[in-house]
């Protein structure tokens, strides 16, 4: 018996010590990434615009898409911001969820960092990432870098497009046009910097994700309520019956 | 598919041709360079010589349809007036270049009178010392221009860049075997001169075959750390691996006709001179055949790697 006390309470010694050691590890690790992140951050921007999308209030109208192409004559086939659905389950136990995209306007680009001419580029007074057609070459290599798709070739222009914030209104204090549409008010715009913003409160007072954390992209695009069921989980119908609609020329995402 | 390729036919060709013309003249002035102690059988300024004059051809058509693959041909002018840290525009300025110094070399291999010709031999020395790592820088960037991005994890290996050098040296080493089959027979009646004109040819092909051996190995490697990854990597490989899209072309052109079938052929006639000192004599059908797979291979590898970097993706969302 005494025996087994004691080994008992050195396992707990144990494994207190092995969590004070893996808290340490963990603590060191994480500032150190946080000093490394913050290394290649950027200049920090006066304003950070961004965007929540709430999609437990969206309803899969598709009216940010429609003002969207009508706001900035989008040619036919491209979308600069989009509705995704998926659709899950098998009968009767099913469910479709949406999922408004656009442009995440990254912190840490990686279309800029591509960019041969720099002719795409993040503001420094918004951090709005846009692309100068002065400069762009058409060269298709930020559509290549970029995890979301966000970006085509402009078939009229020929250069490189995408969401821009809609930087002519937002800069008149006017609100996006797809966030001015939303009949559900799914979508919130604001300055990400600003603690006192709208944005900002959602982020605090909700659980947001991003799209493809991993990818090191830093989004400025937050989603409350966001389905991340994928392509991976399409494959294995086994689990669960997926159908991923992406509304867009691209039938699957990359 | 359901998949949109940004990067088709054109950017293939470029990065085939690119690779192929930086292989042919680094392979010619590293002839020049190593000169006749080499075991050329006194070839080697014959053979540096088809080098240099076709090399420059297939960047230059290279370059042609990249450029014109923009729809907007000037605009690529705007490449030129800056330098920034992607492998595009480090990749624009070294091609540049490359293509500069690689006329210029051409230019001193044109068939000049023998005294101009003898007064050139040190500029073409010099400029062989600035060709060889040029050729490699451009071959070696069009690897780096696939890799440099996250979001394609078929691409974004640091192996890519080194199979499309080892690539490019082997099909430049491969047009090179053709040129000289092509374009020179050695007289039916001077049995020395057939002598040197096949041990030229012994060199050059056992080269080849030890390029292509390398090239099996960083394969082998590429899809090795891929396949043993869990993740994108994983995932992105099972494109060329069997059952994916991609297999028939990978397995069939790239490592069959473009690697295996060469390599063994090649060996075939390498091995008895390596080991038993008989004399090289490779048939005139097989010194053509040979090289003509070597090159359709190597096309067929950027068109497998560009194609299946671009129907892949990271998974998750």
């Amino acid at each position: 018996m005494f025996n087994a006390k004691n080994v008992v309470a050195a396992r707990r010694h144990f494994v207190k010590a092995l969590a004070a050691g893996v808290a340490a590890v963990a603590a060191t690790v994480s500032g150190a990434s946080r000093g490394a992140a913050a290394a290649a951050t950027p200049k920090k921007t006066k304003r950070q615009y961004g965007m929540v999308i709430d999609v437990r209030r969206c309803i899969g109208c598709h009216a940010c898409t429609v003002a969207c192409k009508s706001e900035f004559g989008v040619p036919l086939g491209f979308t600069r911001s989009w509705v995704e659905y998926t659709e899950k389950g098998t009968y009767p136990n099913v469910g479709r969820s949406f999922l408004p995209r656009l442009c995440n306007h990254c912190s840490e680009p990686p279309c800029v960092s591509v960019c041969p001419t720099n002719a795409t580029y993040r503001r420094p007074q918004d951090g709005i990432v846009v692309i100068d057609d002065g400069l762009c070459i058409g060269c298709k290599y930020c559509i290549q870098a970029c995890p979301y798709d966000a970006r085509f070739l402009n078939p009229v222009t020929g250069f490189a497009d995408k969401c821009d914030f809609c930087i002519h209104r937002v800069s008149q204090g006017v609100e996006p046009a797809c966030v001015n549409t939303c009949i559900g008010g799914a979508r919130i715009f604001g300055d990400l910097s600003d603690p006192g913003s709208t944005v900002s409160k959602l982020i605090s007072k909700n659980r947001v994700t991003v799209l493809r954390r991993e990818m090191g992209t830093l989004p400025n695009v937050y989603y409350i309520g966001a389905d991340h069921t994928d392509e991976l989980d399409a494959s294995r119908p086994e689990l669960r019956q997926v159908h991923v609609i992406t509304h867009r020329k691209q039938r699957q995402r990359r | 598919m359901g998949h949109e390729l940004a990067w088709e036919l054109p950017v293939i060709l470029y990065l085939f041709l690119a690779g192929l013309g930086a292989g042919t003249v680094t392979v010619s002035a590293s002839v020049l360079l190593r000169g006749g102690g080499g075991g050329f059988g006194g070839r080697h300024f014959a053979i540096a010589r088809y080098g240099a004059l076709i090399g420059p051809l297939p960047v230059l058509v290279g370059t042609f349809f990249i450029v014109f693959e923009l729809g907007r041909p000037f605009r690529a002018l705007n490449l030129f007036k800056l330098v920034n840290l992607s492998p595009m525009s480090i990749g624009s300025w070294l091609l540049g270049l490359f293509i500069v110094v690689s006329l210029l070399y051409a230019l001193l291999f044109l068939p000049w009178p023998t005294s101009i010709s003898e007064r050139l031999q040190p500029w073409r020395k010099a400029l062989s010392w600035v060709c060889v790592p040029l050729g490699i820088g451009v071959a070696v960037y069009t690897g780096v221009l696939l890799g440099a991005m996250a979001a394609r994890p078929f691409w974004n290996s640091p192996i890519l860049a080194l199979l499309f050098l080892v690539s490019a040296l082997s099909t430049g080493i491969a047009t090179i075997i053709l040129a000289q089959t092509l374009l020179y027979k050695p007289p039916p009646d001077d049995p020395r001169a057939k002598k040197l004109f096949h041990e030229s040819g012994y060199l050059l092909t056992a080269s080849d075959v030890m390029l292509i051996g390398f090239e099996l190995l960083v394969i082998f490697l590429f899809i090795m750390y891929a396949y043993l990854t869990v993740g994108n990597a994983r995932y992105a490989i099972a494109v060329i691996l069997p059952g994916g899209d991609l297999a028939a072309p990978f397995w069939l052109w790239v490592v069959l006709v473009g690697l295996l079938v060469p390599a063994l052929v090649e060996l075939f006639y390498v091995v008895p001179k390596l080991l038993y000192r008989r004399d090289y004599a490779a048939p005139r059908v097989v010194e053509l055949a040979v090289p003509i797979a070597v090159l359709v291979g190597g096309f067929m590898l950027r068109y497998v790697v560009v194609v299946a970097g671009q129907v892949t993706g990271p998974v998750g969302l």
